[in-house]
């Protein structure tokens, strides 16, 4: 029994992609809508993002320090910092947080709407709502990931460069002048693809929960957990894929 | 302009919880049921991760060394990084998405039924009854998932480095050895035993103070959850320069 509700909810969640990804891909945009939930997202998930890839950076600095001075190659420290925080460290810890941030609030407010019978309103007033509440979330959640990664990347080096510089005594100039020597254009580019990907699982799980959440009050926070635990491992389990597909080992 | 009022009932709650600790007899069964419960709760999920954060280091660690030619030391990368870093925060932001909203989500839902205020009015210490069992269950949970959590991570670093990448096992062992010393392990607990904290009272406080209706449940499991990670992030610097540094 309990694994054919499994399936059931696996292919609900098939039919639902359908539905949304055709409504995505077809006009008429809620252009206004979709800007609206990109500034929100943005504004919500700038600060945490920043908050957590900034002391991550640094700890990065700290750890990498103790490695490389055991084979006095200090130099190598920024390089190691820029690679992985565009690789790894900002696309899965900005997912992480726009999961928690702005996934979560996806799934509260649809959650809400449901419960408040809001959604079948709109349905008996012949508004399509998949069109105007779940498209431009996951509109703006793709458009926002790839801008918070980027801040992400920014805080992870700033944070390794204030770990390493001013705290360690490690040479400033010495930081910046190694920091590009060994990211290439596809480090970056993988990054954004890595943080677009993990955007559409965050933005098709949130909208999946929220829209089908049941149960009054105790079924939205439960819409919420679930968005968080679910999409946060399905990205790390694809992270995994992905990093080998994009940057494995040439041999 | 409402931070500073905000840190006041935070300190106040705080306060008020550690006061509800100590003056009431320890509530030692629901702890261990609240352990019990976060710990087979989180367990399935924190082992997917491990297992794929594991692997991720390993192609990482060998993509990065194998630039200067010096992929024996993938094993010492997998041990620095991850045994000292990834693990424990790793388990902290997926026991604060999954144990914390759970606290969140179902403190906030007994707020706004009333069910805290019918605590009150029966002469029951709200904050010795729903939050103590769910710290001491926490604090004695978490450092030994953070343990699976290492143990399952090394190994499927060491699988993948074998297969996948091809490197020298015996080469990887030693290296992950001789770079991890007991103490670390010490010093992960430590970490978890803090995060453990930091991810119950903030949970809870977001809980208790959860604004009406569905909607105000959802924004304080959301708070909760942010805040947590955020908070363990931060620390964790903090904690790495004070054990590592």
């Amino acid at each position: 029994m309990h694994l054919f509700d499994r399936l059931a909810a696996l292919g609900r969640f098939g039919l639902f992609t359908t539905r949304v990804i055709r409504r995505l891909i077809t006009p008429p945009w809620e252009i206004e809508e979709i800007s609206r939930q990109v500034w929100l997202l943005c504004s919500r998930c700038a600060l945490p993002v920043l908050a957590t890839t900034t002391p991550l950076g640094m700890v990065m600095a700290l750890q990498g320090l103790v490695i490389f001075s055991i084979f006095e190659a200090e130099q190598y420290l920024s390089p190691l910092i820029s690679v992985a925080t565009f690789r790894e460290l900002s696309p899965v810890l900005a997912s992480v947080l726009v999961a928690a941030q702005g996934g979560s609030s996806f799934a509260a407010e649809l959650g809400a709407m449901r419960i408040h019978e809001e959604i079948d309103a709109t349905e008996v007033m012949a508004i399509d709502p998949i069109r105007i509440h779940v498209v431009p979330r996951l509109a703006a959640i793709l458009l926002a990931c790839p801008l918070l990664n980027l801040l992400g990347s920014l805080g992870g080096i700033g944070g390794g460069f204030v770990s390493a510089v001013w705290i360690k005594g490690h040479p400033g100039t010495l930081y910046w002048s190694e920091l590009w020597s060994m990211t290439g254009g596809m480090d970056l580019i993988g990054g954004q693809i890595k943080a677009l990907v993990f955007g559409a699982i965050i933005g098709l799980v949130a909208t999946y929960e929220g829209f089908f959440a049941s149960g009054g009050a105790p079924g939205v926070g439960r819409a919420v957990n679930r968005t968080v635990v679910t999409s946060a491992t399905t990205f790390i389990v694809v992270n995994y894929f992905l990093t080998s597909a994009l940057f494995g080992v040439p041999h | 302009m409402s931070l500073l009022p905000g840190l006041a009932r935070f300190g106040r709650f705080l306060g008020q919880i550690v006061w509800s600790t100590v003056s009431n007899p320890l509530p030692v069964g629901r702890a261990l049921e609240e352990a019990h419960r976060i710990g087979v709760n989180s367990l399935p999920i924190l082992l997917v991760v491990s297992v794929f954060v594991g692997t991720n280091l390993s192609v990482q660690g060998a993509s990065a060394f194998s630039t200067i030619h010096a992929e024996r030391y993938v094993g010492m990368f997998v041990a620095l990084a991850g045994v000292r870093e990834m693990a424990p925060i790793m388990v902290a932001s997926m026991v604060a998405a999954k144990a914390g909203t759970e606290m969140a989500s179902q403190i906030a839902v007994m707020r706004i039924q009333e069910q805290i205020d019918a605590l009150e009015v029966m002469a029951i210490d709200p904050y010795w009854f729903l939050i103590t069992p769910r710290l001491l269950g926490i604090l004695l949970v978490l450092p030994a998932l953070t343990m699976i959590s290492i143990f399952t991570l090394v190994v499927s670093a060491y699988g993948v480095a074998i297969t996948q990448l091809g490197l020298d096992g015996h080469t990887f062992l030693e290296q992950a050895t001789a770079t991890t010393h007991a103490m670390d392990l010490v010093y992960c607990a430590v970490k978890a035993f803090v995060f453990g904290l930091v991810i119950c009272v903030l949970s809870c406080y977001h809980g208790f103070t959860s604004g009406a209706g569905a909607s105000g449940v959802g924004r304080a499991t959301n708070a909760a959850v942010v805040m947590a990670a955020v908070s363990c992030a931060i620390l964790n610097y903090l904690l790495s320069e004070l054990l590592f540094g």
